[in-house]
């Protein structure tokens, strides 16, 4: 079910009134207008592209206003200008507005402005995007695949089966026989968010934010890029059958086969997994050990894809993790893959000492290398080492680690808060990027509520791939 | 000399000839740079006989349009089952998916012969087209229960997306013309809600369930 407007409303975070920035929210969202109610699929994505550019320019200035606390009046002045303009701006863009939407739930890292309901939203959103109706369909993979549905495939369900990236899933059969999945993309939409983001940003941020600034933007470059490739089936067809080659089938984990001859850049035929998601999972009230195995997979697949084929999983949304009736876990979207090219596979070999020994003294080595920070004494030093310490601490813990202790994810989320309210944002262009994967895969095991050991996954990931640690590694007690 | 007399048969076949060689030059060499002589030539004409058949270059383009467009084209399952915006969509790309070998030279089409004009000239192809496309749309409508909300205004108003349509498509640069699918679904949505409010008339403004705080 789609979300009502009063839900929309509700999740848009609170004003802080206390932080004395002076720049009101509310009165910016004021200023879109309110549409008649949504009758038709045009008006509902109106309305609902509007509420979704929204919520997304919510979080952007949120986070973009922690920027503004020290700063004088005048400045403050010209952020709000900007801001308002920024505003105006998203308010121009039609039907496109819905791909701000993913600049929103890219965002959804910076946990100070984004409560639970406020992230749960935007997936009921994710799910629940409008349909193209058939004829729509039907001329694009007309002119991506040079001929009609019903010729080209033995069976083609009129009816999407689910939302995807931008687009929507329907269920086929193709005429040897194989039910497939397709995936087909909203024309023109993909090249329309490199032109909303440049635009969001041309507007919105005003050139001199601090000495950081220059990373921020490297950040944010870097998000602008990966969201482009999020929309390139081309690239995720690739990954696709990049990852189907790393798993066999004592792991229990599917990764879904690619047609190439029914895909292009804005369709994905691939095979058709049964199994259902996390929330119809969880409704069954599987057993501890059951949850513990799903959660199991859910690692080995994230190290498997990681250190055997040098991709990182970052998209950790439960829409794209499917539980089979036989145990099995299908890992069904590879849109959000980063690339572990030589440069970022050389921070990650860094990393691994610090995960490995879990010692002080190798964080705070590895942080310096990640940040370019050089004070180990200094208070971001100290956040971002306790930081680093939440996000690793379960991977060289012997014994199992209770990720379903809220508390503790908590203490993450509220780490991570205090990083962006006091504007330590300085990292690897890819930290934003990271952070979402991180939080994500830490969110599933939460609400699993997983109970698992993980180092030894890690270990016998990394131990298959020949790479030699034996400098600062200790043997695993069987 | 005997006078060879010009029989009804040939003339149609001296008028296929030309109509396909014009096609083949407009496709390679573009509608600009072929001239009548060269179209002439290739049919193995004299200029001044090509004249007898098309009076300008115009019209054979138009000419090659209104063929195009009478082929016949397989109705669509949603021309009948879905709803209103879906039928004129399939209508609608329909018309492109005849019209695509001819895409790169509709332009003079658009300037005379579909022109908003046409009708001040009398352009009898112009008329065609326009008759036959909106007594299709119209039908769709009356299958959808919406004819009554088809008005003149309404068709014009129609007829006038349809044209943006077709001039965004010929100039259209983004792969596979994917832009023009989306224009086109967009404008469909929102002219079919429009006929759907003016239809109604209840278009009640939308009020707040509950004040937000």
């Amino acid at each position: 079910m789609s979300p009502t407007i009063g839900e929309l409303m509700q999740a848009l975070p609170d004003v802080d009134e206390q932080d004395g920035i002076g720049v009101a929210l509310p009165a910016v969202l004021k200023e879109g207008t309110l549409r008649p109610v949504p009758i038709g699929r045009w008006r509902r994505l109106t309305l609902l592209g509007s509420l979704q550019a929204k919520i997304a320019a919510a979080y952007l200035f949120y986070w973009i206003r922690g920027w503004f606390k020290s700063a004088d009046q005048n400045s403050r002045l010209l952020a709000e200008t900007h801001w308002r303009t920024a505003a105006r701006v998203l308010d121009s863009m039609g039907y496109l507005r819905g791909a701000v939407m993913k600049i929103g739930q890219t965002l959804a890292n910076f946990p100070d402005i984004a409560p639970r309901e406020f992230v749960e939203t935007l997936e009921k959103l994710h799910f629940d995007a409008p349909a193209m109706h058939w004829s729509l369909l039907r001329e694009m993979v007309f002119s991506e695949l040079g001929d009609d549905p019903e010729n080209l495939f033995a069976e083609f369900d009129k009816q999407a089966f689910a939302a995807a990236s931008l687009g929507q899933v329907h269920r086929a059969r193709l005429k040897t026989g194989e039910e497939v999945a397709v995936k087909i993309q909203y024309p023109g939409i993909a090249r329309s968010i490199g032109e909303d983001f440049r635009n969001l940003m041309l507007f919105m941020l005003p050139n001199r934010l601090g000495h950081d600034w220059k990373n921020v933007q490297e950040q944010f470059e870097d998000l602008r890029i990966r969201l482009e490739q999020e929309t390139d089936y081309c690239l995720e067809a690739t990954y696709l059958q990049k990852a189907r080659t790393l798993f066999r089938e004592e792991d229990g984990i599917v990764v879904p086969r690619v047609y190439p001859q029914y895909s292009t850049a804005r369709v994905l035929t691939m095979d058709l997994i049964r199994g259902v998601h996390m929330d119809p999972y969880l409704d069954r009230q599987p057993s501890q050990e059951e949850r513990n195995e799903a959660g199991r997979k859910m690692v080995r697949a994230w190290y498997r894809l990681m250190y055997a084929g040098r991709m990182l999983y970052n998209d950790f949304h439960p829409g794209n993790f499917l539980f089979l009736e036989d145990g099995r876990l299908g890992l069904i979207d590879f849109g959000y893959i980063m690339d572990l090219d030589e440069e970022l596979w050389q921070m990650f070999q860094m990393l691994d000492r610090p995960l490995t020994t879990g010692q002080r003294s190798d964080r705070i080595a590895a942080m310096k290398e990640w940040s370019g920070l050089t004070d180990d004494s200094s208070d971001q030093m100290r956040l971002y080492d306790e930081f680093a310490e939440w996000s690793w601490c379960s991977r060289d813990l012997e014994g199992p680690f209770d990720f379903g202790d809220e508390a503790d994810f908590r203490r993450g989320v509220d780490l991570f808060t205090e990083m962006v309210r006091k504007r330590y944002s300085r990292g690897h262009r890819t930290t934003p990027t990271i952070a979402r994967g991180t939080f994500g895969w830490r969110s599933l095991l939460y609400r699993l509520k997983a109970n698992i050991e993980i180092r030894p996954l890690a270990e016998s990931e990394i131990v298959a791939t020949g790479w030699d640690r034996s400098e600062y590694t200790r043997p695993i007690a069987n | 000399m005997a006078v060879m007399r010009v029989t009804a048969e040939t003339k149609e076949s001296t008028r296929q000839t030309i109509l396909e060689v014009a096609q083949e030059l407009f496709r390679t060499t573009g509608f600009d740079a072929t001239t009548t002589r060269d179209i002439a030539r290739a049919a193995g004409i004299a200029t001044g006989t090509l004249f007898n058949y098309f009076p300008t270059k115009e019209v054979i383009v138009t000419t090659l349009v209104v063929q195009a467009l009478a082929q016949p084209v397989r109705r669509s399952y949603s021309e009948l089952h879905g709803s209103l915006e879906e039928a004129l969509f399939a209508h609608v790309a329909g018309d492109l998916r005849r019209l695509k070998l001819h895409r790169t030279y509709l332009a003079p089409v658009l300037e005379t012969a579909l022109s908003p004009l046409a009708a001040l000239q009398r352009d009898e192809m112009g008329q065609l087209l326009r008759t036959n496309h909106l007594e299709q749309a119209v039908a769709l409508a009356r299958h959808h229960r919406l004819d009554a909300a088809l008005t003149p205004v309404a068709l014009q108003m129609y007829w006038t997306l349809y044209l943006g349509v077709l001039a965004f498509w010929i100039s259209d640069k983004s792969p596979r013309q994917e832009d023009t699918l989306a224009l086109l679904d967009q404008s469909l949505e929102m002219f079919v809600g429009w006929l759907r409010g003016t239809d109604e008339k209840s278009n009640q403004p939308w009020q707040p369930a509950e004040k937000q705080g």
